[in-house]
């Protein structure tokens, strides 16, 4: 009776989920049996990051669990959980650079291949359009258009970056083109340097030998 | 074995609830990588781009490459790309299910991956028959966003390719400054070693009358 009314609890969790269909991103990672599988991103600062992982087994006796750890680009340990087979993170980027998320299997594992089924959501698509919805009272066609006004500004803000990226590439390339027609012209003078040394030490040492 | 079905089950709603696009992570490359994306619905537009980031090439001016295979629900390879630093890809999934992209590194230095992947769905006459919420607008607006996904998807795939150039030039940078630096002293310890040699092919100790 309480296995029949957990299933129906699920069934049901299962249908309201399902008649969402948020544009929510999953990406299934087979964790080996031994060692990490780690994904990163390239994130901004001032982004939020959310992400969902779950453990998905095809041994249906046991599920295996895992350690989770997302370090920020500096090294520091952000989140870190052991013994877990599903959970969910959220933060908000302070530092610009590789934001890595590593998983690992717990020494005991199941004898199917064990996945980890990832929700990794950044930026625009983390924004929780239901509690907007909510706030604003807006629903239907004028939600998705609300959403579609935000990809855009999104799609905008890249391009921004985008070219603030190109311009410091623009000055490191210069820079370099400079340096590589410097450096090339003083070790030519280098060369012209090191020659006239020799020739002028090897002259006061033969005329010192008395042998010119 | 409550908890476990309850488990179960958040998988699998996850499973369903995903018609949707992964944001441009990186993976490492060693000798195979899969990733696994769910497909809901038949006809959907699978479309992604990838990019190898983080490559040392060191002689060549040409990145050798991965190779990338998409494979349907039931084996069949899709789409195969071989030996590419980098390239988009779009297809129309024959069926739903879970697809295979799996990366192959043919050779012995590992390689960094960025990949993006969108599964796109607009609905269509059927859909809009069945589900009595959905109007001919919904279809407009799927198609709208749809388009924008295609912008989003472009702009990941110059990023990861900005950041490829990005570890390219400091590179470059990194290079002319050792290798002059290096030059300089082995300028300095070839005329050198140049200067004892002549010394000593004159000095006394070492039969001069041979020169």
């Amino acid at each position: 009776m309480e296995k029949k009314r957990s299933q129906f609890g699920a069934l049901s969790l299962c249908l309201i989920l399902a008649s969402q269909l948020l544009t929510t991103q999953a990406v299934w990672l087979t964790l080996p049996p031994s060692g990490t599988k780690c994904v990163s991103e390239e994130i901004q600062t001032n982004v939020v990051v959310l992400a969902d992982y779950v453990v998905v087994s095809q041994d249906h006796n046991h599920l295996p669990t895992i350690s989770v750890k997302v370090t920020s680009p500096y090294g520091n340990d952000l989140y870190h959980k052991e013994n877990i087979t599903y959970g969910q993170f959220a933060l908000t980027t302070s530092e610009a650079g590789n934001y890595l998320a590593c998983f690992w299997l717990d020494g005991q594992h199941g004898k199917g291949e064990t996945n980890v089924n990832l929700d990794w959501k950044i930026g625009i698509a983390a924004k929780d359009w239901e509690s907007v919805a909510r706030k604003e009272k807006i629903e239907g066609v004028e939600l998705e258009l609300r959403k579609l006004e935000g990809a855009v500004e999104a799609i905008h803000e890249n391009l921004l970056y985008l070219k603030s990226r190109e311009a410091e590439m623009r000055t490191l390339s210069e820079t370099t083109n400079a340096r590589v027609a410097r450096f090339s012209i003083m070790s030519l003078g280098a060369c012209i340097v090191a020659s006239g040394l020799q020739i002028m030490h090897l002259k006061s040492y033969f005329q010192k030998k008395k042998l010119i | 074995m409550d908890i476990t079905i309850k488990v179960y089950a958040l998988g699998f709603l996850f499973l369903f609830t995903f018609t949707g696009d992964v944001s441009a992570l990186s993976v490492t490359v060693n000798d195979v990588e899969c990733v696994y994306e769910y497909v809901l619905y038949e006809g959907d537009t699978v479309s992604g781009n990838f990019v190898v980031v983080d490559h040392d090439i060191f002689w060549s001016s040409d990145h050798p490459g991965i190779d990338l295979f998409v494979s349907t629900p039931g084996g069949n390879v899709v789409q195969s790309m071989k030996g590419t630093s980098g390239e988009k890809f779009e297809f129309k999934a024959p069926r739903s299910g879970m697809y295979q992209f799996c990366f192959h590194n043919p050779y012995s230095t590992p390689e960094t991956v960025s990949f993006y992947i969108h599964v796109g769905h607009i609905p269509n006459e059927h859909d809009l028959a069945q589900d009595e919420h959905l109007d001919p607008v919904n279809v407009k607006i799927a198609e709208l966003r749809e388009a924008l996904e295609s912008v989003t998807a472009e702009q990941k795939f110059l990023k990861a390719r900005d950041a490829r150039h990005r570890h390219t030039n400091e590179s470059t940078q990194k290079r002319v400054i050792f290798y002059t630096i290096g030059e300089y002293i082995l300028l300095a310890i070839a005329s050198g070693l140049q200067v004892v040699y002549i010394r000593r092919l004159f000095s006394k100790s070492v039969a001069y009358n041979r020169v």
